[in-house]
């Protein structure tokens, strides 16, 4: 349970965008987000647990302010206003990587070629909920005044896991042009647990032989995996359980990553990737929780034992205690099941301009022919149970020096359009740091902050011997 | 030495927001422990239709009564007890039967002690059109702890034989009886 707690305050600090870090070519984690990146040296070794630190979250509808701040407001008044203003598709999301260790170096197969091989592990989490509009009215008021609305209460779509990965990937410089990668990955799941296929619905309608008629409709289900058996009294070692599951013990899954560099001209670059497509088959420690049912409900029939011998309303009341009970019985199973990992895109334009002069002879600096400036546009997209999360933002990069460099974003995306980021990679000899933030603005008061991403690490670089 | 100052000063500033100006200002996550939820309920309760019939023996005598009850957990329940701060209980009676009527409602708890009654009268109709009469029975403080100790529901339909016509098997008309529970409820955190 310690891991799960340890897991859990992680989690709680996350949207998975990594604008800033995307294309940000000294930076090698842009690798695990682009395959296909332009690499410009000889290999790095992450620092193990170091080199890619990464915590995400959004809320879309509200922020903690909203509802928290010491305003001197009915704070249930203030949770009502927010709760009705949002709606089913609002969402909440929470994501963290960890780097637990990471390194590629180049490869020569012939004379002239070169591939580019990286690999790794990371730990990740991922909390995703909509937020359930309908279980939200009926908690706050109630199916009094609300005769004829139907609660969706289907609108229940949570999930959340903690996963390793391990991965492989191949990146090529094939011309002056093209830049292909590709990296395959081995998921562990360590723990699972879903509820996002639901459908039902609870109304209340006028009735036939009384004033109401209530009706309720269920086919719920509840996916887990890796909980259960952590959950049994006599569960002992949890630590030695996870441990091997964060090492391919957990419920495994093979996925893909895709990505390309294209420059049509030296001053243009366009670039793409997929992640994550991919599959984990829950099989191990499956515990799946079924709630499917249907009842009509007008009321306890009185039969006035006098007339009618044998039957009473007793009868009838304890047929509808069992119709209820049936209908919230939860029939659980162990079936295995196969879930798609959450896909996403990645994809900029960007105009390189501005290289080096050397003062002295008023020609280009050889010693760093590359443009120090960059500025594009970035669009990111990931596949979520009802929708597509999306983001797109604007970015200017700089180049201080080959040691130092700076990206900047404005990103417009589902929680907010002021979010300002800066990253910074900066190099003393061959040890980078780099630290990646968005929303500054909101840093002032982050519980005012719909969404906070945060990235950072340590890396050892081998740079190319011409540089 | 210039590359190196140029350097500190961005990495200071990221740190600077990062560490000193991130904060968390003006907020009471306390609040959260006055969180409460007022939702209202309404749910149906018992229902009845008896023709006049009903109120004759298989001799063709007319009946002083007839009467039903129910054994139940709900009103004893932890939820009910903790959560609910008022109860409506709504009846609607049609009477379409050339007879008046006294409706009874008793509420026992498990010791078989009255703890709350209620009755409601009914007209005869002498034209057979179906009479509407409407009850709300409303339980706050000294009456809603009555209802949270009830376990048994027993209603009594009394027939008033001083009225309209005395009943054979072939009387017409029916009573109707349609009832429903509004249920306020406070949740805290």
């Amino acid at each position: 349970m310690k891991w799960l707690l340890f897991l859990g305050v992680f989690m709680s600090l996350h949207s998975q965008n990594k604008q800033l870090l995307y294309g940000f070519k000294e930076v090698p984690q842009q690798l695990h987000l682009n395959p296909g990146g332009q690499v410009d040296y000889r290999g790095y070794s992450g620092v193990p647990l170091l080199s890619h630190i990464h915590l995400n979250a959004g809320i879309t509808g509200f922020s903690a302010f909203d509802i928290f701040a010491d305003d001197g407001r009915d704070f249930n008044q203030k949770i009502r206003e927010v709760s009705y203003s949002m709606d089913s598709k609002d969402f909440v999301v929470v994501n963290q990587q960890l780097d637990i260790f990471s390194a590629g170096f180049s490869v020569n197969t012939s004379l002239e070629d070169k591939l580019f091989v990286s690999f790794g592990m990371y730990q990740e989490s991922d909390i995703f909920s909509y937020f359930p509009k309908d279980y939200a009215v009926l908690a706050n008021e109630g199916n009094h005044n609300n005769l004829n609305r139907l609660f969706d209460l289907g609108q229940l779509s949570v999930s959340a896991e903690v996963l390793s990965v391990f991965h492989l990937g191949v990146n090529k410089k094939i011309n002056s042009k093209w830049t292909l990668g590709v990296r395959g990955k081995v998921y562990s799941s360590i723990a699972q647990v879903s509820s996002t296929d639901n459908i039902g619905s609870f109304i209340t309608i006028p009735g036939a032989n009384n004033n109401l008629k209530h009706v309720f409709d269920l086919d719920m289900k509840l996916q887990t995996s890796g909980i259960s058996s952590l959950r049994e009294p006599n569960a002992s070692n949890e630590l030695e359980v996870l441990k091997k599951r964060l090492l391919f013990g957990g419920n495994l899954g093979v996925g893909i990553d895709l990505g390309f560099t294209h420059q049509p001209a030296p001053e243009w670059t366009i670039d793409a990737s997929l992640q994550d497509i991919g599959f984990i088959n829950y099989s191990k420690d499956i515990k799946t929780y079924i709630l499917d049912g249907y009842l009509e409900y007008d009321g306890i029939q009185s039969v006035f034992p006098q007339i009618v011998s044998g039957q009473t309303a007793q009868d009838y009341w304890d047929e509808v205690q069992k119709d209820f009970e049936d209908l919230v019985e939860i029939d659980s199973t162990t079936t295995s099941y196969t879930k798609w990992r959450p896909i996403e895109l990645n994809s900029s334009v960007s105009y390189n301009f501005g290289r080096k002069l050397d003062k002295e002879c008023n020609c280009l600096d050889q010693s760093d022919p590359a443009f120090q400036n960059r500025v594009g546009a970035h669009l990111f997209a990931m596949k979520r149970p009802n929708h597509l999360q999306w983001a797109l933002s604007l970015f200017y990069y700089r180049r201080f020096y080959k040691n130092l460099q700076l990206k900047t974003t404005y990103t417009v995306d589902e929680f907010s359009f002021t979010n300002f980021g800066l990253g910074i990679s900066a190099a003393l000899g061959p040890v980078q740091f780099y630290i990646m933030a968005d929303n500054l603005l909101e840093y002032q008061n982050l519980a005012k902050s719909q969404s906070v991403s945060l990235q950072l690490g340590f890396n050892y670089i081998f740079k190319n011997n011409e540089n | 030495m210039k590359l190196r100052s140029f350097f500190k000063k961005p990495l200071s500033l990221i740190l600077a927001i990062g560490l000193c100006f991130s904060c968390v200002k003006d907020t009471d996550f306390e609040q959260y422990d006055t969180l409460t939820i007022n939702p209202i309920m309404e749910v149906s309760l018992v229902k009845a239709q008896e023709p006049a019939s009903s109120f004759v023996d298989s001799s063709g005598n007319q009946l002083s009564s007839i009467s039903d009850q129910v054994v139940l957990d709900v009103f004893t329940s932890d939820f009910v007890i903790d959560n609910l701060i008022k109860a409506e209980l709504v009846f609607g009676i049609a009477n379409s039967i050339d007879n008046a009527f006294q409706i009874q409602i008793d509420f026992y708890d498990s010791t078989d002690m009255l703890q709350h009654t209620f009755s409601i009268d009914v007209d005869n109709s002498p034209t057979n059109t179906p009479l509407y009469t409407e009850h709300i029975e409303v339980f706050e403080n000294m009456n809603l702890s009555a209802l949270k100790s009830t376990t048994k529901l027993e209603i009594t339909i009394n027939l008033i034989s001083s009225s309209g016509s005395i009943l054979t098997p072939d009387s017409a008309g029916s009573i109707l009886l349609a009832s429903k529970g509004i249920f306020y409820l406070k949740i805290s955190s």
